[in-house]
């Protein structure tokens, strides 16, 4: 156990982030760790996009510097990957097996790609694009490759066909109505972004499942529908949203279920560990239930949220209502949390 | 993150715990990387003892190009040992690679593993090293072979060529030692292709080699500076070797106990250097071609007897392979702190020549030059190289063998000679006709008093006076045979230049090429030849040079005092004895201080 207040955060996204500077901001004294598998420093996830079109380069996907950690004593554990928590004796296992000692955890791992059941047979055919690691070779491998074939239909995925269809690429869309998770897009939804998408020239496809993928001797893969839809492709990418990275934490106690369960407070079923951003999964009181969140402002108010709340404050998140995401220009209601208010109880 | 360009190398160092193969792997590396026709320099820093403890690290720069330094920081480190690659963390580039073991055969306490201390800005891949090994060959001892496949993936190299490296290495031992590494490397590899998606940019793909491997096949020759003077001595027709075991030297004396028998020559392994050093000269006396090698003790032993060699006018061929000292010192770190030892060490007025190689290949040159000058000018002749020339690996061009005329060099007297023979004439050059023992007419008193022209001994000024000249007349014609400077850098006048030797020269001359892009004009000057050493060319590029700077290794700047009353004129000087050699980035850093 450390003599004085060790910080820990897991992650290093928009949350963690918030809630390691809110530490350092409220106690100037305290060791803070950020913990993170990624080999890079906080960086933009929504410019990936335009990293892999060749648009821009490395240093304009960074959100902080280092000096910036560097100035605060904010330490960057980073290319660490936390493989256990151990509560009782306030401890991380990481997976080169040494002990990290906390005095407090701040869970900010945030979310991983979703692989559908139906696609888990073809895993290794298809690529990812969730987080930096997943892009280095890749932009030239979409630089080199003509053929795309793309499962799902989030957020991500349009931004990425329109990216690949501006660089003059071949692009097949089979759009997934659960792509959207946890929303299922109705079958107006579904033809309504079929239309709209139709200025791209990708060739889209609704209303049909995936059959096999096979991939060819020379490289390459053979997609087949469940309707017989026969399509050559370079590269086969997956979007079908995402889902709280949070199976380190299984096992230790936490109560989890897609995420891990907190309340308003930000706090977890355990002492000293709080949780926050999309691995978290907080309570709604207004429709009594668990929700995730999705969205760089909501995981910023939260982080900021459990980092005065560890220091014994009392703030809570409010659900900021209901509202409406933009899907290719079909209106998808949501329930999201934002917004920082002071518990004026508290 | 950064990119290599194609002109720039990569530095990997490998970092373990004695016994733990971090040198063999260096090794394997080195020789993979020449027969991809890359240059490659490596050396390895390990501790006195055998086996056991202690770190080791193996240092290897690869590049398209030439390459004359050993670079200061890596770009990449593989930890075979989390506890010693901690501290060669600072060794480091910001940004550079750590491959570690993610699953230790033991748990880390907090901050006690390497990744933990890694500069955030490090890009680091954790490989379970220890379970792979374990998997591919049921005990840990290949992971530096797994470590290997992980760089060979990493970097994209080719897998199968990795492989036969390894198995040439392994080559002559039991069937189930290269199978056990060749698996661990493969484990290594496949492990790696599986589970690393690569976050970084520094990459082979797109440095060229200068060659293919076809054209170098049979031309490159891998070695070190030990086995090329080895090499160079048998070449060159070396007929005995006296010596005491000593680190850094003991190689040459390895090679040469196998391979000077079958040329027809004897070793002679004597229980100390002051033995050994007399077995030389006695020898020389004999017309044999003689040599020892020691390091900064041995060479301290030896020193009474470096006087005979020169009052008697005895050949003797001495190699100080200079190490941290004084007295036993740092046994396996280089310094260059025998300068003045060399040059001036021992008694009396007792002029030497004095040879410092500055690379690899110059090793072999200053051998087959030293036995040569030494038999042509019957006197003691001291070749300066160090813990890092003597193990450091290049891969050159097979040199040239001697010319014949290097080869005997004795000058036999003719008839007219031996009529009346005065072995010790007094002569324009300060040469004198020599013969064998057991020469009719040709007997004469050898002694190490002063003496007369028959060797009679002789304590008058005069006879002294004439003696000692003659002695430092050979002097003036031995510098005629000596390759002449080296000078890189503009021929105008410059800001800074710089003067180096030995070891440290190679750095001196890839600086002022970085300074030189960097607006800094700049220009180098190194001698392989000390003493005598080349005063008019020295001074002569000093006048073209606003400041001066001497780097070397040791602590008072031996070589700049040398220098300093030559040129007169006061110097900068770059000093260090971190054990570490000279870089050029060393260099460079001090140039900027300087401008």
């Amino acid at each position: 156990m450390p003599n004085s207040d060790h910080y820990v955060i897991i992650g290093n996204g928009p949350a963690g982030n918030a809630a390691a500077f809110t530490l350092r901001e409220n106690d100037p004294d305290a060791a803070i760790t950020i913990i993170s598998h990624e080999n890079i420093c906080f960086y933009s996830k929504p410019r990936l996009v335009k990293y892999l079109a060749g648009k821009v380069d490395e240093d304009a996907l960074a959100v902080k510097t280092m000096d910036e950690y560097r100035r605060r004593h904010i330490r960057l554990r980073l290319g660490q990957t936390v493989e256990r928590i151990d509560p009782d004796s306030q401890s991380l296992h990481l997976a080169h097996m040494e002990t990290v000692h906390y005095t407090d955890l701040v869970i900010a791992s945030g979310a991983r790609e979703r692989l559908l059941p139906s696609m888990k047979p073809y895993a290794d055919c298809l690529t990812f694009v969730t987080e930096f690691n997943d892009t280095t070779g890749l932009r030239k491998k979409i630089a080199d490759s003509t053929r795309f074939f793309i499962f799902g239909g989030d957020l991500v995925a349009f931004k990425f066909l329109k990216m690949l269809t501006d660089m003059g690429k071949q692009v097949t869309l089979l759009l997934y109505p659960k792509a959207f998770w946890p929303h299922r897009l109705t079958k107006d939804m579904q033809d309504a972004i079929v239309k709209n998408l139709a200025p791209t020239n990708a060739d889209i496809l609704a209303d049909d499942d995936l059959d096999t993928i096979v991939p060819e001797d020379r490289g390459g893969y053979w997609v087949t529908t469940k309707h017989g839809v026969r399509t050559q492709a370079d590269l086969v990418f997956s979007f079908n949203g995402l889902i709280p990275d949070v199976d380190f934490a299984r096992g230790c106690g936490l109560e989890i279920d897609h995420g891990i369960l907190v309340d308003e407070t930000m706090r977890t079923s355990l002492d000293n560990i709080f949780a926050c951003g999309s691995c978290a999964q907080i309570y709604n009181p207004d429709i009594n239930t668990y929700t995730t969140s999705i969205g760089w402002p909501n995981a910023q108010a939260q982080g900021k949220v459990a980092g005065l709340n560890l220091l014994g404050e009392h703030h809570k998140v409010r659900p900021a209502g209901r509202k409406y995401f933009d899907l290719e220009g079909v209106k998808i209601k949501t329930v999201w949390w934002e917004d920082l208010e002071k518990d004026e109880e508290a | 993150m950064k990119t290599i360009d194609k002109d720039i190398s990569i530095v990997i160092e490998i970092c373990g715990s004695a016994g733990e193969g971090t040198i063999s792997a260096g090794e394997i590396l080195s020789r993979f990387m020449s027969a991809q026709g890359f240059e490659i320099m490596s050396f390895d820093a390990y501790p006195a003892e055998i086996r056991g403890f202690g770190k080791c690290v193996a240092h290897t720069r690869v590049s398209a190009n030439p390459i004359y330094s050993p670079g200061k920081l890596a770009d990449v480190l593989i930890a075979l040992n989390d506890n010693h690659a901690i501290s060669q963390l600072s060794a480091l580039k910001k940004g550079g690679i750590l491959i570690y073991d993610s699953q230790p055969p033991k748990p880390h306490e907090e901050d006690q593993s390497v990744v933990a201390r890694a500069d955030a800005v490090t890009i680091s891949y954790g490989v379970p090293l220890t379970m792979l090994a374990q998997k591919a060959a049921g005990n840990a001892r290949g992971r530096n072979m797994v470590a290997l496949g992980a760089l060979t993936a990493l970097f994209h190299l080719d897998r199968d060529a990795f492989t036969n490296s390894i198995k040439d290495r392994y080559g002559k031992k039991k069937q189930i030692v290269i199978d056990s590494n060749v698996n661990s490397f493969l484990e290594g590899f496949d492990w790696t292709k599986e589970n690393i998606d690569k976050a970084d940019t520094i990459s082979f793909q797109g440095v060229t080699p200068p060659q293919s491997k076809a054209e170098q096949k049979g031309e490159k020759l891998i070695i070190n500076g030990n086995q090329l003077v080895a090499k160079a001595a048998l070449d060159a027709d070396l007929k005995f070797y006296a010596g005491y075991p000593i680190t850094p030297a003991t190689k040459i004396m390895e090679i040469l106990s196998k391979e000077l028998p079958k040329h027809g020559g004897t070793l002679l392994q004597t229980e100390d250097e002051i033995s050994a050093i007399g077995a030389v000269i006695g020898a020389g006396y004999g017309g044999i071609r003689a040599m020892t090698g020691t390091s900064g003790p041995g060479f301290a032993l030896m020193t009474e007897f470096t006087g005979l060699s020169v009052m008697a006018e005895m050949p003797a061929v001495i190699i100080d392979s200079q190490r941290g000292g004084p007295s036993t010192g740092i046994p396996t770190k280089t310094e260059q702190s025998d300068f003045n030892a060399a040059m001036f060490g021992g008694t009396g007025d007792c002029p030497r020549v004095v040879l410092a190689p500055t690379d690899t290949t110059s090793c072999y040159d200053a051998t087959v030059l030293a036995l040569y000058l030494a038999e042509k000018y019957q006197t003691l002749v001291v070749i300066l190289l160090d813990f890092f020339l003597s193990n450091s690996i290049r891969n050159i061009d097979t040199p040239k063998k001697p010319a014949p005329k290097m080869l005997n060099a004795n000058i036999a007297p003719d008839a007219a000679d031996l009529a009346g023979y005065q072995r010790y004439k007094i002569t324009d050059s300060g040469i004198s006709p020599r013969t064998i023992p057991g020469t009719p007419g040709g007997m004469y008193f050898a002694t190490g008093l002063e003496h007369d022209a028959n060797g009679r001994p002789n304590y008058t000024d005069k006879g002294h006076l004439a003696m000692t000249a003659k002695r430092f007349r050979k002097h003036a014609s031995v510098l005629a045979e000596a390759p002449a400077p080296m000078i890189s850098g503009t021929q105008e006048m410059v800001d800074i230049g710089v003067i180096s030797w030995g070891s440290s020269a190679g750095a001196a001359h890839e600086a002022v090429v970085t300074a030189a892009g960097e607006g800094i004009s700049a220009a180098a000057f190194s001698s392989m030849m000390l003493s005598p050493f080349p005063e008019k060319q020295v001074t002569a590029f000093a006048g073209r040079c606003k400041k001066i700077l001497i780097p070397e290794l040791n602590y008072t700047g031996q070589f700049a005092d040398f220098v300093t009353k030559i040129i007169k004129r006061p110097v900068e000087r770059l000093n260090f004895i971190t054990g570490r050699p000279m870089a050029a980035e060393d260099i460079v850093e001090k140039m900027r201080e300087m401008i």
